[in-house]
């Protein structure tokens, strides 16, 4: 059988890996240069691109045209990107403080409690995201689970109106992805070698010093890593800005899919998402930078 | 030094160090928030009012009428014929990949390739859907479900990959090097020896791939025309109609759907992991 | 009269109290130690000597009895609350501060003045003579300097009592026979209170000023390392610390301090008792191989001189190890010098002299 198979190992590797590169390369970055391209074409009303060279989706990012034709300042869109981070970092912050005494939590646990806290903190985020987040509408809708016993109680008198905000978007956003920072702080505490706490505190360090100064320096590449992992989706989040922020409030991943629904403006729906994309190859060069440094540190020293 | 002596404790009992007072407390909230929502999905799905909000007693009906709906019948045969293209797709192209990656050494490219074959992760999602569906209609490729089945293989390979790849890293190599010094060739050490062995990783990725599949909504539902539509991209569309407890009944549905695949592959990789492979 | 530094009282540790899996660490517990004094705890593992160190230092809390430092009790303080400062076994350096960091740690936590503190490095650093590595990382040196480094962050904040977890069992044999002789300097040096534990008896006898021999969560006997050697009480402390030969006997006469035993049929030997035993008892008879000279010939007048044969040799450089036995079920073992051509004087199956004094022959209290 194995006759058929080349021998040379190298042959081997990459006949292993050639369906890898043929199915993502060709469905993932071909298209995605084809993306690319189509952000500098025109668009065409009837849904397309008109390939004619152009900039225009680009410009619309800030500027657009009014009666005379001149080029004003439009800050729509640019309110929207701006928006989009403004949620994401503070998802990203709430998970943070919400997320790092869980995984502590579970750090302290025993061996077997501590794997049935990483199940039950995974299940969640093995589910449907349209349906964790469609239940949040009756949660914080008109009527909805908070306000209903709020009312009858009369501890209010009309809809405190939590739906189609900001901040039910930030909750929206904040729910998905809970579980992302918590399962990578938890991978970096778990290495955590406990006996330094005891070192800290016999060398009269308080608790809040102990955590301080010890547990979260050395858990840094957990909470970056979770950090990262919880920012990049949330920038891109499309479900929870579309049915907790109604369409009043848009952010980069519905407005995008505007853009290929209703606007066929696909051009723009392009140009935005070539604007994500370098957001998160920036993020991940920093990232691997960081990580870089960190190991020619580490490295450059076990001599 | 002496003022260091006053305790400040009294009497209280001292909790080792590194424990803090209320982390319990913080987790059970944690999982109460985590869980709350879902929760609330399922109780209202036996409302028996068609506002869902208003709790109108206890019925089975929303269920019942999910189960005779066409449209839902045929989403959910969509979503499984999808998803098991996919996984059977995707988790074969990842094994043979996880292979070379784990047992390849060091060569050029290796860097690269796993970054690759990871790259669905790191895209966010409507990047890659709006991607995904720019190429289909440039190249004019119209197969429907196919289309879907195609973008599904392609970024549930990651998520086969990950278990297969920890499998192998794990595995005593020592037992394939017994093998052959016990004259089996080297298609016979894989297969006898490598692949059973492997079987649980394996097993463990197309859960994982088969769920993701499952879970797909935005990609989906920009990917796929009519024709097409799977559960999740159906039942988006029962949202924007207005609620109903029907939607909380097809959604518990697939809820509970996920949650035992989830468990079965909690539990397969649970076992394999005590049964250590020396 | 030395002031107490700690006093240990009936300390109990038990974990898992109440269930099935119950582990008695500690069993009624009690000892001084002095201060200023280089104190050692000594026994096989398991035996509770790092759980005592552990209570002292208050990562452990006392099931029963009760743990004095300098008179007070410590019951209800944390490890951050009591002036004692530990060297760890594994050293516990934290690995993201460099060495001044880590041994400026304790003095930054004391809320110190900022030239204390560098000039308390400082001179720390140059007592263990790591002064030019203050700004290397943990990772990036030796074990020894890593034990060093550990050293001088637990001495940094001038603890009254430093207790060290046998910190030096990670190193190879020269560089610990190296750091026992820098370590006593230190505590001489310094006057701090030094507990130490240890598996290893050469270690205690090397550096204590008194030693508690431990077993079983039990202490078996406390006394300087002249009093361990050459006067333990039972068979566990005698077998432990150094070599030894035992001898089973039967007390049949008593003269003062000398006792006549009978081993065996016929054999008798005189050796010396300190215990208080009365004609009849059984006892056992301890003899260390050192005390024992091997002649061809009968020389020794007023002492025991017997005739053997070399059943076994053991040969370990500077020394050999020779069991002789003297019929009547006794076999010694004793020690023997090569020549000067490196040859023994002695080989397998020779007729020989075992000679020792009565006193070198002793009884065991227990």
């Amino acid at each position: 059988m194995s006759s058929w198979l080349p021998t040379n190992p190298s042959s081997r590797r990459w006949l292993g890996l050639a369906p890898t590169y043929l199915v993502i390369g060709i469905f993932m970055l071909f298209p995605m240069i084809i993306m690319g391209t189509y952000s500098f074409m025109e668009a065409n009303p009837y849904g397309g691109v008109k390939p004619v060279f152009s900039t225009a989706a680009y410009i619309q990012l800030a500027w657009e045209y009014d009666l005379d034709n001149t080029l004003i300042f439009n800050p729509g869109y640019l309110k929207i990107i701006w928006r989009s981070i403004e949620l994401s970092v503070m998802a990203t912050v709430i998970c943070l403080i919400f997320g790092f005494p869980v995984a502590y939590y579970i750090t302290l646990q025993p061996e077997n409690r501590r794997n049935f806290y990483i199940y039950l903190i995974t299940i969640p985020f093995w589910t449907n995201l349209l349906i964790r987040t469609f239940a949040w509408i009756i949660i914080l809708g008109r009527n909805g689970v908070i306000e209903l016993p709020l009312l009858s109680l009369g501890i209010i008198e009309k809809s405190l109106g939590m739906m189609y905000s900001d901040g039910a978007i930030a909750i929206g956003l904040t729910y998905s992805y809970l579980p992302l920072m918590v399962l990578p702080i938890y991978a970096s505490l778990e290495k955590l070698d406990f006996r330094l706490l005891e070192a800290a505190s016999d060398l009269y360090a308080s608790r809040l010093a102990i955590m301080t100064k010890i547990v979260i320096p050395l858990s840094k590449p957990g909470i970056i890593a979770g950090c990262i992992l919880v920012f990049i989706p949330c920038l891109g989040a499309f479900i929870a800005p579309n049915l907790l922020g109604g369409g009043k409030k848009l952010m980069l991943g519905s407005l995008v899919q505007f853009q290929f629904a209703s606007a066929r403006n696909w051009p723009f729906g392009s140009a935005l998402s070539m604007l994500m994309l370098a957001v998160v190859v920036i993020v991940l060069i920093l990232y691997a930078r960081g990580a870089k440094k960190s190991t020619a540190g580490e490295k450059a020293t076990e001599s | 030094m002496s003022d260091k002596l006053s305790p400040s404790t009294k009497g209280r009992k001292i909790l080792p160090v590194g424990h803090y007072r209320g982390l319990g407390v913080w987790n059970v909230a944690f999982l109460f928030f985590l869980y709350m929502p879902i929760a609330v999905l399922i109780f209202y799905s036996f409302n028996a009012n068609r506002m869902v909000m208003l709790w109108g007693g206890f019925s089975f009906k929303w269920y019942i009428k999910a189960f005779n709906n066409t449209a839902i019948q045929d989403a959910v045969i969509n979503s499984l014929i999808v998803a098991f293209f996919a996984t059977v797709l995707s988790t074969a192209i990842a094994t043979v990949g996880a292979l070379v990656l784990a047992r390849g050494g060091n060569f050029r490219g290796k860097t690269m390739s796993l970054g690759l074959i990871t790259l669905p992760l790191m895209v966010p999602e409507i990047v890659t859907a709006v991607a995904m569906l720019i190429f289909f209609a440039a190249i004019g490729l119209n197969w429907g479900l196919g289309n879907v089945i195609i973008a599904h293989v392609t970024f549930c390979i990651p998520f086969a990959f990950m278990p297969i790849r920890a499998r192998l890293e794990g595995m005593d190599t020592t037992l394939e090097q017994a093998s052959r010094d016990l004259y089996a060739s080297e298609w016979e050490t894989f297969r006898f020896i490598t692949v059973p062995l492997l079987m649980p990783g394996i097993i463990a990725g197309a859960m994982l791939a088969f769920v993701i599949s499952m879970d797909d909504f935005i990609i989906t539902l920009m990917v796929s025309g009519a024709g097409s539509t799977t559960l999740p991209v159906y039942i988006y569309s029962m949202i924007r109609r207005g609620l109903s407890p029907e939607i909380n009944a097809v959604s518990t549905l697939l809820l509970l759907f996920s949650i035992t695949i989830v468990t079965a592959y909690w539990v397969v990789s649970k076992k394999t992991q005590t049964k250590t492979v020396h | 009269m030395a002031a107490t530094a700690i006093n240990i009282l009936e300390v109990s540790k038990v974990y898992n109290p109440g269930s099935h899996q119950a582990l008695k660490a500690l069993d009624s517990v009690s000892l001084a130690i002095h201060d200023n004094e280089f104190f050692t705890l000594l026994g096989p593992s398991g035996c509770g000597k790092t759980t005592l160190l552990r209570l002292i230092a208050g990562f452990e809390q006392v099931t029963g009895g009760e743990i004095l430092l300098f008179e007070q009790g410590i019951e209800n303080l944390e490890p951050s609350q009591r002036p004692v400062n530990t060297v760890f076994q594994h050293y516990a350096l934290f690995p993201h501060m460099t060495v001044a960091q880590n041994v400026a740690f304790g003095l930054e936590r004391l809320k110190k003045p900022k030239d204390e503190i560098v000039n308390t490095v400082n001179r720390v650093l140059a007592l263990v003579k790591l002064t030019e590595l203050a700004d290397r990382r943990p990772n990036q040196m030796s074990g020894g300097q890593q034990q060093r480094v550990a050293l001088a962050r637990a001495l940094a904040p001038s603890p009254k009592v430093l207790l060290l977890d046998e910190p030096l069992s990670a190193l190879d044999l020269k560089l610990r026979q190296a750091m026992r002789e820098e370590l006593k300097q230190l505590q001489r040096e310094t006057g701090i209170t030094f507990v130490f534990v240890t598996h290893d008896q050469a270690e205690a006898l090397a550096m204590s000023d008194r030693i508690a021999v431990m077993s079983n969560g039990e202490i078996q006997q406390i006394g300087s390392p002249t009093d361990i050697y050459e006067h333990p009480v039972n068979r566990f402390v005698a077998d432990f610390i150094g070599d030894t030969n035992f001898i089973d006997a039967e007390i049949i006469s008593i003269k003062d301090d000398l006792v006549s035993c009978r081993i065996g049929e016929n054999t008798v030997f005189e050796a010396e008792d300190s215990g208080n035993h009365r004609v009849g008892d059984r006892v056992t008879l301890f003899l260390r191989p050192e005390k024992i000279t091997l002649v061809a010939d009968a020389q020794m007048v007023n002492g025991e001189s017997h005739r053997g044969s070399v059943t076994n040799i053991v040969y370990l450089g500077n020394q050999a190890l020779l069991t002789v036995d003297l019929g009547s079920g006794i076999e010694l073992t004793a020690q023997s010098r090569p020549r000067e051509d490196g040859n023994l004087p002695f080989a397998m199956g020779d007729s020989l002299f075992v000679e020792f004094s009565k006193r070198a022959l002793r009884v065991l209290a227990e």
